[in-house]
């Protein structure tokens, strides 16, 4: 069987955080009652208003586009994309296609311990469309409504070069890419609420060879998962298709998520004549040299160099390090209980395990979270300083985070400071040594296990408030006296 | 001098000094609008009530047209693709033969502010593309001067026949200019960006503007001072104030410098009477002082097809919004897409329909690098030289159109693309610069002389048709409405 290399590219639309559209006012707020955010412009009525520019929208695109290490225009043009469809109220979309915004940038990607760059070949500002609503699915509607909520709704979309190679070099892309974005906070990137949306161009090609092949371009994909499994079946169906000694046919497919297949829409062909023109009502915008320094001044480090520094710095695993930097406010968070707490490894630990399984089984955000990074910087130093016992610790921990109150207050509140005088664990010491003769015995002949055991009887004596190092040194002098 | 000058003014005296009621002027107003109506189809929609309202407020103290506002006792019309929420827009289409706008235009709130009233909305080409009288829903406007020709548009007959003093159309390759001069009137096509476009239903966003129509100079600057000047609201808009063309005009003007085109006689279907009218013009130019100098534009004529390319396209994407979802006509169909074919078949007329699909044929894939990108090339080297050229004198002299006004049978063109009433006309699109035609009144139907200037210089060809109406006297034919004229 011959083998086969996956050309991927992909077409990333994400919608910005503007409160208002990209060439009106109306609101942009997700989850409104159907044609409620709509005026003359979006609607497309004649004789309303004239488009005017939104520049929060431009300076987001440019944000993103310097997020993506791509070369940023010193003029950009909106140019109309014409074509009929009854959720495009104006027979165009206003999008970027002879000046856009950024080109040739790159992402970086970890995969299997190395990293690799994925091209961007362009980031463009545009306008989304309406939304089409059936009755039930779209063939066995007797109608379709249109809701122009999200017509003019601006969205920046980002065009990699065709350098992925596999349905999980897509979905880490995918995920990168959303980290940059929510880092810069120019969108939610939300998958499942359409503010992220994701199409494939995939072919194959007999390995070695250097040719794009026909390639089919792969639509509604609503998840990470979706566009892993999507890809992936895709690739499997092309590749079944050139065995049977067949060719591809560019077209453009959907992904069926509940049969788990994709389906052929419309021929590709069809729907290539835009007549795309420079919208004449927006003259070209152009981008001063200062403003666009004045931008890239207000990004944040991003992922990769936080990447590094994790790794680096503080001396974190790769896997620490990824986790923890995907998200912008959990890095934060690690570093502020860092500022009172410099164990880096240890920190991470606690996050990773603890405050991330809560948050997630909880279904909070990091920005939610009750516990104070100095409160939680304040509770490793109590481990430190035996004031507490790792597993005390864990309990306080989980109270912190239900409540919000300080360590220091619950461990005064419930008595959980450790016992560490030796007198009052030499005390309980020899009465549960008295009370357990046969362990004492045991232990005598050589059974190390009987220690455990009496380790735990003066544990459960103290309902676990006493210092287990002190516990254990007690124990051994007495028991080997 | 000429008969149509300063009758604003009169009907400000009368109604300051109140020789006049506000119902003997409203009832004379009303019925020669009905007149002019009847006899030559100018208008699409007049409302009396409206009309009455207006003028009572001319005469309401407490109302807040005061006397002193700059165009007060001024009455004007505006052309059908102007927005107007209180009279339906149609476009002269039956696309929009109900509708009624959201808003009104920019230019029907300045005039409201300088105190002119409005008469009505006149009748034009079908979304004001084209002159020639053949495609309005409303069918075409007759002209005055021989009602078997065409008027080009209800604006230029409005002004002709004195039921108003200037009037508001729309100019994509020239049609404001080409209807003043079939009609014998004034117009200007101010520079683009100089009068905000909100408010316009326009068809080729790039190329149309709105433009004045007037009897006399003094009118169309007086108007021009009302309406020009930024509007935040269209980033087209030209970032410059506008100055009062009205105080400007007072003073003295310095010797001009005009320039024409040496192959002027090549338009086609360039009438002979005009070939001698324009060269008698030029010696009476001389004799006014102003210097004419001929020129070499190589590209001139080719600016009627480039502006016919790219409105074409323009019109082709700025329509597309009329698909009977959202307003306007809308036909049955089975499922979406015969619900446009049917909508945009039956709401069209058939020569609109032609001039889409020549836009969206010349915006194919296929013919797009050899029609529409050498369109938009031809554009810039136009611009260039009709820029170059005006940096050396102050203004371009042509002819407006290359014949009079279409009548039965006489339709130079009809079925030729470029248009050929665009000749002269379509180059100041193209450059947005601005253009003014003055009228020249002869036995039979006018021809127009035109001037073309420099970028925000409308006041130079303002001074140079002033310099000739006052040279010149221009006979307006007295309309005989069985005595209902003010
Ligand atoms: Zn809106």
């Amino acid at each position: 069987m011959p083998e086969f290399e996956t050309v991927i590219g992909l077409e990333v639309h994400v919608e910005l955080l503007t409160n208002t559209k990209l060439f009106c006012g109306c609101s942009t707020a997700f989850g409104a009652d159907p044609n409620t955010q709509v005026c003359p412009l979006c609607l497309g009525l004649p004789g309303g208003t004239l488009p005017k520019l939104n520049e929060k929208a431009v300076e987001y695109t440019i944000k993103a586009a310097m997020a993506l290490n791509c070369r940023i225009a010193d003029e950009i043009t909106f140019d109309r994309k014409n074509y009929y469809y009854a959720d495009l109220p104006k027979g165009f979309q206003i999008s970027q296609f002879f000046q856009p915004t950024g080109r040739d940038g790159y992402v970086e990607i970890h995969l299997d311990g190395r990293s690799k760059k994925i091209g961007i070949h362009q980031v463009h500002l545009e306008e989304d469309t309406g939304k089409l609503l059936h009755m039930g699915d779209i063939i066995s509607s007797p109608y379709s409504r249109v809701d122009f909520n999200r017509a003019g709704v601006p969205l920046i979309e980002i065009v990699t070069e065709p350098d992925i190679r596999s349905p999980e070099e897509a979905r880490l892309f995918l995920q990168k890419l959303r980290s940059i974005l929510r880092y810069i906070a120019i969108s939610d990137c939300k998958m499942e609420e359409g503010s992220m949306r994701c199409d494939a161009n995939i072919s194959i090609r007999p390995a070695g060879s250097k040719e794009l092949r026909t390639k089919t371009e792969l639509k509604n994909m609503n998840s990470f998962r979706a566009v892993f499994r999507g890809i992936e079946y895709e690739v499997e169906r092309q590749r079944s298709v050139v065995m049977e000694g067949k060719e591809v046919i560019p077209q453009t497919r959907h992904w069926d998520e509940a049969k788990g297949i994709t389906k052929a829409m419309r021929s590709k062909l069809v729907s290539a004549n835009y007549r795309c023109f420079p919208d004449p009502n927006l003259p070209p915008y152009k981008l001063p040299a200062e403003w666009l320094e004045e931008i890239r001044k207000s990004i944040p480090e991003l992922p990769d160099s936080r990447y590094s520094r994790f790794t680096g710095e503080y001396g974190l695993p790769p896997y620490d390090a990824e986790i923890l930097t995907a998200s912008r406010e959990i890095a934060d968070y690690y570093e502020a209980v860092l500022t009172g707490y410099n164990e880096p490894k240890s920190v991470s630990n606690w996050i990773m395990s603890e405050l991330l399984r809560l948050l997630n089984s909880t279904n909070t955000g990091i920005n939610d979270c009750k516990i104070k990074p100095e409160d939680l910087g304040k509770l490793l130093q109590m481990i430190d300083k035996g004031t507490i016992s790792g597993k005390i610790a864990k309990g306080v921990f989980e109270e912190m985070f239900a409540t919000g109150k300080k360590p220091e207050d619950i461990i005064k509140e419930k008595g959980l400071t450790q016992i560490s005088d030796e007198d009052t664990i030499a005390k309980i010491v020899d009465s549960v040594l008295a009370g357990n003769p046969g362990s004492v015995e045991d232990y005598r002949k050589g059974k190390n296990k009987a220690l455990g055991f009496l380790v735990g009887q003066v544990m459960k004596e103290t309902k676990g408030k006493a210092n287990p190092q002190l516990v254990n040194k007690l124990l051994k002098e007495k028991l080997d006296r | 001098m000429n008969n149509r000058s300063y009758s604003a003014r009169q009907l400000k005296e009368q109604i300051k000094n109140k020789s006049l009621s506000p119902q003997e002027l409203s009832s004379s107003i009303i019925s020669l609008c009905n007149s002019v109506q009847e006899k030559y189809n100018a208008f699409i929609s007049i409302d009396p009530d409206i009309i009455s309202k207006e003028i009572e407020a001319l005469f309401d103290d407490k109302l807040k047209v005061g006397d002193n506002a700059p165009l007060f006792g001024f009455s004007y019309s505006l052309g059908d693709n102007i927005a107007t929420s209180g009279y339906v827009t149609t476009c002269a289409s039956k696309m929009l033969s109900t509708y009624k706008p959201p808003l009104d235009a920019h230019v029907f709130l300045k005039l409201k502010e300088n105190g002119a009233i409005i008469i009505g909305k006149t009748n034009m080409e079908e979304f004001g593309i084209g002159c020639s009288g053949e495609s309005s829903y409303f069918k075409g406007v007759k002209n005055p001067w021989n009602t078997k020709h065409t008027a080009g548009n209800g604006a230029a007959a409005a002004v002709l026949t004195g039921v108003v003093n200037f009037s508001l159309a729309s100019d994509v390759r020239g049609e404001l200019r080409q209807a003043a001069s079939y009609c014998g009137v004034f117009a200007l096509k101010p520079t683009y960006g100089r009068i905000s476009r909100r408010g316009l239903l326009d068809s080729a966003s790039s190329l149309e503007n709105i433009g004045l129509m007037a009897g006399n100079t003094m009118d169309l600057a007086a108007a021009l001072t009302a309406v020009a000047g930024h509007d935040p609201h269209d980033v087209t808009s030209l970032r410059s104030e506008a100055p009062d063309y009205i105080s400007l005009l007072e003073g003295n003007s310095k010797e001009l410098q005009a320039a024409v085109p040496e192959n002027w006689q090549d338009a086609p279907y360039l009438e002979d009477e005009l070939k001698d009218i324009f060269q008698g013009q030029l010696k009476k130019l001389e004799e006014l002082g102003i210097k004419i100098h001929f020129v070499q534009l190589p590209h001139f004529q080719h600016s009627s097809l480039t502006a016919t390319i790219i409105s074409a396209v323009e019109a082709f994407s700025n329509l597309a919004n009329y698909d009977g979802v959202r307003f306007g006509y809308r036909a049955e169909g089975r499922h979406l897409q015969e619900m446009y074919t049917l909508t945009r078949s039956e709401g069209f007329s058939s020569k609109l329909k032609k001039f889409l699909t020549f836009g969206a044929l010349v915006s194919s894939a296929k013919y797009y690098n050899d029609y529409f990108l050498k369109a938009q090339k031809l554009r810039s080297v136009i611009t260039k030289e009709l820029e170059d050229c005006l940096q050396r004198y102050d203004l371009l002299l042509t002819p407006t159109t290359p014949f009079r006004a279409p009548g039965p049978g006489i339709l130079p063109g009809r079925e030729e693309l470029p248009d050929p009433a665009g000749y002269y006309t379509a180059a100041a699109n193209l450059a947005g610069l601005p253009a003014l035609t003055y009228p020249l009144h002869t036995k039979g139907l006018p021809y127009g002389l035109q001037f073309t200037g420099k970028k925000e210089d409308e006041l130079t060809l303002l001074k140079a048709a002033l310099l000739l109406e006052n040279e010149n006297t221009l006979a307006f034919p007295n309309f005989d409405f069985n005595n209902q004229g003010v």
